[in-house]
């Protein structure tokens, strides 16, 4: 019997014994975050490569007889000659809900302070977009809090909606004012334990940011509340263009666990400029050929592969993405936001000079524009504000006319005096996002003329105090308008009866 | 950076010259030498160099070089060079190089493959692991 237990040991050992292969190289050249290495003749596309003192790279260029990689961690300590080894893995980051109401950076670790995370599954960075069979058309809201953009340029479930703009026109503000209204959405919709309820999470992934920027964005997101549904994805300005280039792609996937698993999720990639630059000087440095201003051939390919991973899935969950992109003195023709217009389902352009003028949030209605969201609009807002559009765009229109002369027919001063109504209704602080209900019951009181005997410059105050008025005094009806989504006649009613209670209580 | 280029494209060239029935000839070596001792090609430290690279990449293909801490009999020397032979498909010579860094075990190192069968291995990878 013991002859037995031996051969069985012995095959054990066997088995323990067995070496370990590992396809080695050598370092030739590291240089601004990226090395040249010989051998690695079995490394494979995007596999990482494990270097000495626990940096890690990814395979870019597989070249005839030395291999191109970028460099991610602590490259102070690499040297020339270091051996360098494959790991047969490419590039994870850990996924799940463990990850909500925590900072990480490109890479998954936590940046936060807060401790490991609790995550047991991981995604790979670079996947493949579902295809054409498991996606479904959008036809779900997804309510940015916005009055201006939920409308006129409506956003749904698995769409992607670009925002453009320059630098200080308030692009990051209307994401971040969309993050805290699904935060709102979900503590109501929780909270009310409807079973058809689907929460929304978001992903906020900061690319080539100021660290003091992607601090005053945690701190706006945990003031409002809605850091315990977000996820932080940080790759600032002072990480390796490395780490900036996967940063998006990592929060994609952590997006992407959610709509696998039948949840709903945001991501904002803030902003896809900055993404596109440490591309190119990932590229310039990897020698690859470059293009139109300078960026490589593939930058197109960089940001339609990200952007795809974003739909809607059958049976499954949606990934809804708000891709930023930052132009220089408002020209869209440039390389960077054309390519990312082309590829998204829409763009909201915000102007200088709307901004200046105080128009805030400065949405230029005319460019803006949603190619797909206007199916997921609920029955309500587009009982309201189904004209709107037109009427602003007729507004601009006349209102650039009606500055040559002063005589003007009664008609034409009619709708100038109501474009400039609506202008100033859709005026809104940051941070501070408009439930749906809200903006129905503001937009109604419009369409009815509620506002037209106010002085121009209290429309913006008398909406305020009417929404005030509603939220407490007028909550029954509020989840009235929420729940049926649409405007009967009884509503209607209750409405009028509601908002005239208001107007006879409303010193302007 | 262009004439880098060029003189490594001079070096390759040499170098598939170098190569007689897919090993490399010692004769068709030293004849290269002697061309570009003659020839005097504009960079011919780069090009040597880069000659040297990949004869010294090709030649470590056909080489197992056996680190060891404690001691190796040439049988098992021989069926280490005879099991690499049938897994490359290459006449493959085996020559040893102690290393007490490896505190016991051996490393095998084929060309680029490295198969690792030692006590400081196995720790490295435990290390890696926590």
């Amino acid at each position: 019997m013991s002859t037995v237990i031996e051969q069985i040991e012995q095959q054990i050992a066997k088995l323990q014994n067995k070496a370990v292969k590992k396809n080695t190289g050598t370092i030739r050249t590291v240089a601004d975050g990226v090395a040249r290495l010989d051998g690695l003749s079995d490394a494979m596309y995007n596999e990482m490569i494990q270097f000495p003192g626990g940096a890690m790279g990814i395979a870019l260029n597989l070249e005839e007889d030395e291999v191109g990689c970028i460099l991610l961690g602590d490259v102070s300590k690499l040297k020339e000659g270091d051996e360098v080894h494959t790991t047969g893995r490419l590039l994870s980051v850990p996924v799940g809900k463990a990850l909500l109401g925590r900072a990480v950076d490109a890479l998954g670790n936590p940046v936060d302070g807060k401790g490991p995370i609790a995550s047991t599954e991981f995604y790979p960075v670079e996947r493949i977009a579902p295809g054409i069979i498991a996606r479904k058309s959008v036809s779900q809201p997804l309510f940015t809090g916005i009055m201006a953009i939920d409308s006129m340029i409506p956003i749904g479930r698995g769409q992607r909606e670009l925002i453009i703009g320059d630098r200080g026109t308030g692009k990051t503000t209307i994401t971040i004012d969309t993050i805290i209204n699904q935060a709102k959405i979900n503590k109501v919709g929780l909270a009310s334990g409807d079973p058809k309820f689907r929460p929304v999470y978001s992903i906020y992934v900061a690319v080539g940011q100021k660290q003091s920027n992607i601090v005053r964005t945690i701190t706006s997101l945990e003031e409002a509340g809605a850091l315990e549904y977000t996820v932080i994805v940080a790759a600032p300005a002072a990480d390796n263009p490395a780490n900036q280039y996967i940063a998006p792609f990592s929060g994609a996937s952590i997006g992407e666990w959610f709509m696998e698993n039948g949840m709903d999720a945001l991501i904002v990639y803030d902003d896809l400029s900055k993404h596109a630059v440490a591309y190119r000087q990932i590229s310039l440095i990897l020698k690859r050929p470059s293009g139109r201003e300078a960026y490589p051939g593939d930058v197109f390919y960089l940001h339609s592969r990200l952007l795809e991973r974003s739909a809607r899935l059958d049976g499954k969950g949606s990934l809804t993405a708000l891709p930023i992109i930052e132009t220089q003195a408002g020209d869209l023709s440039a390389y960077i936001p054309t390519n990312v217009i082309s590829i998204t389902d829409g763009q909201i352009f915000l102007e200088t000079d709307l901004f200046n003028q105080g128009i805030r949030p400065a949405v230029s209605v005319g460019l803006s524009v949603s190619r797909v969201g206007s199916s997921a609009q609920i029955k309500a807002t587009k009982q309201v504000g189904g004209k709107l559009k037109g009427e602003l765009a007729q507004f601009r229109e006349l209102a650039a006319f009606a500055q040559f002369g002063s005589d003007l027919d009664a008609k034409t001063k009619a709708q100038l005096d109501r474009g400039s109504r609506i202008v100033e209704l859709f005026k809104q602080p940051a941070y501070n996002p408009i439930p749906i209900e809200q903006q129905v019951v503001t937009l109604w009181a419009m369409q009815k003329g509620y506002y037209d005997s106010l002085d121009l410059k209290k429309v913006t105050a008398a909406a305020v105090s009417l929404r005030g008025f509603f939220a407490t005094r007028k909550d029954a009806l509020l989840t009235k308008i929420r729940t049926k989504a649409a405007l009967d006649a009884e509503i209607e009613a209750e409405l009028k009866t509601a908002i005239d209670e208001w107007k006879a209580t409303y010193n302007a | 950076m262009a004439a880098n280029k060029k003189a490594q494209q001079l070096a390759r060239q040499l170098f598939k010259l170098s190569i007689v029935d897919g090993a490399i000839s010692a004769e068709r070596v030293s004849g290269v030498l002697g061309y570009i001792e003659k020839t005097q090609p504009a960079h011919q430290l780069t090009v040597l160099k880069s000659y040297h690279r990949f004869v010294a990449a090709e030649l470590a293909k056909s080489q197992a070089i056996v680190e060891h801490a404690g001691a190796v009999s040439a049988s098992i020397l021989q069926t280490i060079a005879a099991s690499m032979t049938k897994k490359y498909g290459r006449t493959i010579t085996a020559s040893t190089r102690a290393n007490p860094k490896l505190l016991a075990g051996l490393r095998v190192r084929v060309g680029d493959d490295v198969y690792e069968s030692s006590v400081s291995g196995q720790l490295g990878a435990l290390a890696a692991s926590v």
